[in-house]
């Protein structure tokens, strides 16, 4: 900036000092503000930083007090009204989808419980199809629930079962399995949430708080069934096929970043209805009711079949069993 | 879990249960039909054969009472052991308890019902071989497996009715007795609920349907199908946006 | 006022330097400024633009975390000799070791949310009282905690040093010592509490053993160090600030014994995967040998422990370890290779394959490597400015305008009685 350091050489040639110049403080924090400013303006270009019509102020307001809200178990009954009510407006101002949700609670004397019939199920995932259809999953990425496996006659292994054949099923000397979330009495998913966002209902389904979840994953990662699905990017549900009858922990329509799994169709079970799969199997491998009724079919098959849980060593309670003719 | 664990554990569930209020178990919608649907319940066999179905309608017959075959330690008897006189089977060596079962209708989904409508109460010849004369939907491969030819189950007097070994006749909507004499563990697990499907809901009385409904009785084997679509296992996802 | 004197004096020093100072920083700011964008990129469309999904579901961002805890804990291999021991080689380098734990962690945090993307303000609903704070459940909410305390105590305790320093004030031992002996323990805590994170979960038998934690530590503080080293013969050769020999030798010598307690650890992994390979050993088997054609992780893996037991070895050899031209590269070594293993080789088998037997792999998009660049920046960013304010002050040159007594006054204090590098060996300069 001073005195020439190299004499004898042409001005502004590289005298081996380039890198050693001191820079003058103002111009360093100059420059620095410019940047700033730049990036600045150029941040502001790109979003908008005003709404224009009622609609998108009315939008913003809602997704504002969405982002705010409690926890779904702080709230009161008339907090839980609003919110879904919100969610309902909401849904209609995002996807034009007319949207019943319900916030039914757990019937008193309820537990349920699951069996699925290893020697029936004959692949057909007429059980997937239904899932999807019925629980608004995002066609986009092909969220699926359920997973049927097709194994070979006597080889339990997972690891050498094939979840992803195509062809005419059932196959000769294969059987099949389906998995799903299994809703652990004593689910390893619920205490690694770090914000509380998944827990146990008392009529034994595990749902989650999709507005509560920050998308961590850590229950992903510490489900042994696989059963959790996380949403990657904005759910996409075609508005002919999306199921209007909605439950606030079940199958209304979740955003980007949050953790979904099969919550035994908790909109359906919870007004008497079977889940979807067990509804759309052809063979009847699905049985389903409630484990505190002791006529019912489930405590039947758990009394007169011999049922198996998986990784029953993880003593995680699934309340899901398996069973043979 | 073994029966016996299982009943240690129902005194506590029942602990629970009464503690949480109900005492008198699952009785809602007991005589209800399921939500969402009308029932029109028919009686008897000419009711059965008159009723006409309607969409979004239910039509059920009153079942007679479900045997659920129970022996010494809770155990289903082989058939073999049944007295072959028709009246004292059942009472005797087994406990009857009745379900609150309602079957839906199979005869009136039938396409040729009433049979009468042809079979004018003549005689019909019931031979494997002449089937193919009026009724060429009809394949016994069942019949040929088993040895079984058309009088077996079908009372050649009556071609609305069934007739079973002991002497009885069924209806065409108790298909279930008529399977149960050899599929008797089928049967058992029918009617306690692991084969086979509920058309309602989870609680309350049971709406089945009997084993012809599923199981072509002339051609009983499950077909094979093409499955739905297959999941995609992904790989990377790098979308660029 | 002094505060506001400190403050004002720090900004000069951070803003003030040679043209290869602001070049080094404006890399770092170009490298920040396109992570930002990859960030805003992912916060627009979701996770889906990253390799992460349903099975691997997480990937480089919580390696990296989970490497970069360890890098913040194993500011206490020179916090406990400093100040609870005394020792007085360590006292010039312990600020730095603090500074490189205050970058460490907010390299961490910044991972962590990436990793969960969207508005970074919903971590709100972590706060105890507004939101809810899974504690003592959640394994996670500890790791929250434990690094936020962290933090704040490494920010703490340098900033009353230097603060007093700048102000020509001794600081005072009642006042720190207390608080350094909390941290002590505290570091060895943040990173065992991140290792439960992922040896709790019996859903994932390659993290599931009670080998974990302690092997996080022996990592730590293999790559912790090895960090430290280089950092401070990079700081000895240019600039005044002076660092006892001992003490880097110190460091190296804390270094080989952990790198070795490594391997140790590393063995005893492989013989209970690999002695009689139950199911429990298919994530273990990917990881090392590839299934069947899935062998993404191999090449990596095996060049990670090359590095480990090649720089190991190296070390070991004394007069190896004191020459710096071999300890220097040595340490390098070491340090990639603990993030190869503490990184990808901890992470990603432990999705492979998924709880119900599926196998799909893992690759990082564009999206990802920069983030993770653009956040590295950052903390080297962090990092330059830290130091940048702490080696002025610690050097006598920087002091309140508001004391009385001139500058040079405050440098006639008594120092170390060791001869001061520059006398030893005179600076180099390029």
């Amino acid at each position: 900036m001073s005195a020439d350091p190299a004499p004898g050489l042409p001005p502004g040639a590289d005298d081996g000092t380039l890198l050693q110049k001191p820079v003058d403080r103002r111009e360093a924090l100059g420059l620095l503000l410019a940047g700033v400013a730049a990036g600045a303006a150029a941040a502001g270009a790109c979003t908008p930083l005003t709404a224009a019509t009622p609609d998108e102020r009315e939008l913003k307001l809602l997704e504002w007090e969405e982002f705010t809200q409690k926890h779904y178990r702080r709230m009161t009954e008339e907090e839980r009204a609003e919110t879904v009510a919100r969610l309902e407006r909401l849904a209609k101002l995002r996807y034009n989808e007319d949207a019943t949700i319900a916030t039914t609670d757990a019937q008193p004397g309820v537990l349920f419980g699951y069996a699925f019939n290893i020697s029936k199920c004959k692949g057909y995932r007429r059980c997937v199809e239904a899932c999807i259809n019925e629980n608004n999953l995002d066609r986009h990425q092909d969220t699926q629930y359920i997973r049927i496996f097709e194994m070979e006659n006597g080889v339990v292994n997972l690891e050498e079962a094939d979840a992803t054949y195509q062809h005419e099923v059932p196959m000769e000397g294969h059987f099949y399995l389906g998995a799903q979330c299994f809703q652990c009495a004593n689910p390893p998913c619920v205490p690694v949430c770090p914000v509380g966002a998944t827990w146990q209902e008392p009529d034994g389904i595990v749902v989650i708080d999709y507005n509560w979840c920050v998308g961590c994953r850590a229950c992903m990662a510490a489900c042994p069934y696989w059963a959790r699905r996380f949403n990657w990017s904005a759910p996409e549900v075609p508005p002919e096929e999306v199921n209007p009858n909605q439950h606030y922990l079940g199958n209304r329509h979740r955003k980007k970043g949050c953790v979904e799994k099969c919550t035994f169709c908790i909109h359906r079970t919870r007004q008497g209805r079977l889940p979807a799969c067990a509804e759309a199997c052809p063979t009847g491998a699905r049985v389903f009711g409630n484990l505190l009724d002791p006529d019912s079919e489930i405590r039947w098959v758990l009394a007169n079949k011999t049922v198996f849980r998986l990784k029953e060593e993880l003593a995680t309670e699934p309340r899901f069993w398996y069973f043979a003719d | 879990m073994s029966p016996a664990r299982w009943g240690l554990a129902v005194p506590g569930i029942a602990a629970v249960c009464l503690a949480s209020g109900c005492q008198e178990g699952r009785q809602v919608g007991w005589d209800q039909p399921p939500p969402g649907t009308a029932e029109v319940q028919v009686d008897s066999a000419t009711a059965a054969r008159n009723a006409t179905l309607e969409p979004g309608v239910l039509t059920t017959v009153q079942t007679l009472p479900v045997v659920r075959w129970k022996g010494p330690g809770g155990r289903p008897f082989e058939v073999g052991r049944r007295s072959a006189a028709p009246e004292a089977g059942y009472t005797r060596l087994f406990g009857t308890i009745t379900l609150p079962i309602a079957l839906r209708s199979r005869a009136a989904s039938l396409n040729q019902y009433p049979c009468t409508s042809c079979h004018q109460g003549q005689k019909i010849v019931m031979e494997n071989k002449r089937i193919g004369d009026a009724h060429q939907n009809i394949k016994p491969v069942h019949p040929d497996q088993t040895g079984a030819i058309c009088s077996t189950c079908h009372s050649p007097d009556d071609v609305e009715v069934l007739t079973l070994k002991s002497g009885e006749h069924a209806r065409l909507d108790e298909s279930y007795r008529l399977c149960a004499q050899c599929h008797f563990s089928q049967a058992d697990a029918w009617a306690g609920g692991a084969h086979g499907k509920r058309l309602d809901g989870w609680e309350g009385r049971r709406v089945v349907m009997a084993c012809a409904d599923c199981h072509d009785p002339h051609k009983p084997a499950v077909p094979t199908l093409i499955p739905f679509r297959a999941p995609q296992l992904e790989r990377t996802r790098g979308h660029a946006p | 006022m002094h505060l506001r004197a400190f403050l004002m004096s720090a900004l000069r020093s951070v803003t003030s330097g040679d043209r290869r100072y602001h070049l080094w920083m404006g890399s770092l700011t170009a490298i920040m400024l396109v992570g930002g964008y990859a960030y805003l990129v992912q916060a627009n469309h979701g996770l889906i633009v990253t390799g992460m999904n349903d099975h691997v579901s997480w990937g480089l961002y919580i390696s990296n975390m989970a490497f970069l805890v360890g890098l913040a804990a194993a500011a206490v291999i020179l916090v406990l000799p400093a100040y609870v021991l005394h020792d007085v080689d360590f006292s010039r380098a312990v600020l730095i070791a603090e500074g490189v734990a205050v970058s460490a962690l907010v390299m961490c945090l910044c991972f962590v949310m990436a990793n969960s993307p969207g508005y970074p303000w919903k971590w709100w609903r972590l706060t105890p009282v507004i939101g809810l704070l899974n504690w003592p459940d959640s394994m996670l909410a500890w790791d929250v905690i434990m690094l936020n305390g962290y933090l704040v105590l490494n920010l703490a305790i340098p900033f009353y040093i230097l603060y007093s320093h700048f102000i020509g004030h001794e600081p005072s031992k009642k006042k720190y010592v207390p608080l350094i002996y909390i941290s002590v323990v505290w570091a060895v805590s943040i990173h065992l509490v991140t290792a439960f994170l992922f040896a709790g979960l019996p859903a994932r038998p390659f993290w599931n053993s009670a080998l974990l934690g302690p092997r996080f530590l022996a990592s730590a503080f293999t790559a912790g160090p090895a960090f430290m080293i280089l950092l401070l013969g990079f700081i000895r050769s240019h600039s005044k600030y002076s660092i006892p020999d001992m003490a880097i030798q110190k460091l190296a010598t804390a270094t080989t014994v952990a790198a070795q307690v490594n391997l140790v650890m590393l063995l005893s992994e492989l013989i209970f995967e690999f002695y009689s390979p139950t199911h429990h050993s298919v994530s273990a088997r990917y990881l090392f040998f590839g299934l069947g054609e899935h062998v993404a992780l191999v090449p990596w893996i095996r060049a990670g422990i090359l590095l480990n037991v090649g720089a190991t070895v190296i070390l070991m050899i004394h007069p190896l370890r004191r020459n710096p031209r071999v300890l220097m590269p040595a340490c390098a070594m070491l340090f990639f290779g603990i993030w190869v293993e503490k990184g990808v080789g901890l992470v990603i088998p432990g999705f492979v394959p998924s709880p119900l037997g599926e196998i799909v792999e893992y690759t990082p998009t564009w999206v990802e490597l920069w983030v993770t660049a653009g956040i590295w920046a950052l903390g080297l960013f962090v990092l330059t400015v830290l130091v940048r304010v702490a080696l002025p002050i610690e050097l006598g040159e920087v002091r309140s305008p508001y004391l009385e007594q001139p500058p040079e006054a405050r440098a006639a204090r008594p120092r170390a009685t060791r001869p001061r590098y520059e006398e030893a060996r005179p600076v180099r300069r390029r």
